[in-house]
């Protein structure tokens, strides 16, 4: 049903054309109900399937993203188009308030450390078969990278660490941190993006 | 130090990502907005990323998507006027003792209750009445009936504001083959209490009355049944209440097949 959902909307999108991105924001910003709606229908999905990389359970995932879009709303003003598309905010929004949750106390009390493949099987039973063959092939291909590409690009991307604790981590210099981390995503951005 | 030959580095991944620090920051930030080859490097890797992020997304539960647009909602939705300050009139109100208060706002709240239930009930009648006789179909299609939507042989019919009413916006599905058409309302102004919006199809370049279509139901998608066989142009006018037997010309939305 919600990929037939995402299909309705995706031709509505696509007839309607409702927002374009500087129209979009600009009513954002006026914090409109209808592009609230629209910025949720649209990019839901998108900022969903980021925040299940990092956190297996579905619950705590939907807080996560709730919380990713009252953060939009509070913070649009600080949103520079000059600096990025709306999208790679949102996505930098959506990993830090991940992050922030998974390093907060109550999360690490919940965690049950279940496998990510058995949050997969569990997901599999909700008709996401094929979103979830996805989802896992990029945090597959992060596992496939050389073993020194894919310890700095978990702790940079997947656990937020800043890239002096991890040569502090890792006890490595911090241009090989660097270097690392450019290769490890030129890398990921053939096989996967 | 960011230069041309950064752009293969890795530094535009690792900037859009999130994950430099601030000083890489500022200087690509600097950078970007000297040299355009750079900039347009920054902004292919950014609509990739979004086109493969949007590709294998995967949708939360309808639950959470009720609970977040209701949240969104919420907080969109005009606050209430700040309630005065009642520091010069605390002694007059020091006289009165605490039961005539409590009855006063007592009858205060049974005559606002009073006065609301009558409106509201007024209104239930009239629109029950209105749906009644105006052919509208205020059948909601239940998101479990969506994939009727993917059959190849409904008809999408956008329709988009006239430039005077550009913000409004709706979307048609037209199964021809059943004649049952279902539409959403996505924005129209309020119609208010003496007005109606009225759907009118063209068929053989002739305007016809479809039915009257309830401006409160939003990104549902709501039956209208009797759609003209023929039918391949169609409007939404506002019209007077109860809608009216020849179109008027306050067109509000235009579409075609």
């Amino acid at each position: 049903m919600q990929i037939i959902d995402i299909c309705v909307e995706t031709i509505i999108l696509k007839e309607q054309n409702i927002y374009t991105e500087d129209s979009l924001v600009e009513a954002l910003r006026n914090h409109d109900n209808d592009a609230y709606q629209h910025l949720y229908i649209h990019y839901r999905g998108a900022l969903y399937s980021i925040i299940s990389q990092f956190i297996n359970d579905v619950e705590i995932a939907n807080d996560v993203l709730q919380d990713v879009f009252l953060a939009v709303y509070k913070n649009i003003d600080k949103y520079d188009e000059n600096k990025g598309r709306l999208f790679t905010w949102l996505h930098t929004l959506t990993r830090n308030t991940t992050i922030n949750t998974t390093r907060s106390k109550t999360f690490k009390s919940q965690q049950k450390n279940e496998p990510i493949t058995d949050f997969v099987s569990s997901l599999d039973s909700t008709n996401n078969t094929q979103q979830n063959i996805n989802l896992i092939g990029l945090r597959k291909q992060v596992h496939l990278l050389r073993e020194d590409y894919k310890n700095v690009l978990e702790l940079s991307y997947y656990n937020g660490y800043t890239q002096e604790e991890i040569a502090q981590a890792l006890d490595i210099p911090l241009g090989t941190v660097k270097t690392r981390l450019r290769n490890a995503l030129i890398e990921l951005r053939k096989q996967f993006i | 130090m960011i230069n041309r030959d950064s752009i293969s580095s890795g530094i535009i991944e690792q900037y859009v990502l999130g994950l430099c620090n601030d000083t890489e920051k500022a200087e690509i930030e600097i950078f970007r907005k000297q040299d355009s080859l750079f900039k347009e490097a920054i902004l292919l890797f950014e609509e990739e990323l979004e086109e493969k992020m949007m590709r294998h997304s995967f949708l939360p539960g309808v639950t959470s998507d009720d609970k977040i647009l209701q949240k969104l909602k919420s907080l969109a939705e005009p606050t209430l006027a700040p309630v005065l300050p009642i520091v010069n009139r605390a002694k007059k109100i020091v006289k009165f003792s605490f039961a005539k208060i409590a009855a006063a706002a007592s009858l205060l709240l049974l005559s606002v209750s009073a006065f609301f239930n009558y409106t509201q009930y007024k209104k239930n009648i009239e629109q029950t009445t209105l749906l009644a006789s105006k052919n509208y179909a205020a059948n909601t299609l239940p998101l479990s009936n969506y994939n009727i939507l993917k059959d190849p042989n409904i008809t999408p019919v956008a329709m988009m504001g006239v430039p005077a009413h550009s913000i409004c916006r709706c979307t048609m599905f037209w199964d021809k083959s059943t004649g049952k058409a279902y539409i959403m309302i996505h924005h129209l102004v309020n119609s208010g209490t003496s007005k109606d919006y009225q759907l009118w199809a063209t068929v053989n370049g002739k305007q016809v009355a479809v039915g009257i279509v309830n401006d409160e139901i939003r990104d549902k998608f709501v039956e209208v049944s009797g759609m003209p066989a023929d039918a391949n142009e169609f409007a939404l006018i506002l019209e007077n209440a109860g809608g009216d037997k020849l179109p008027g010309s306050d067109v509000y939305l235009k579409g075609k097949i």
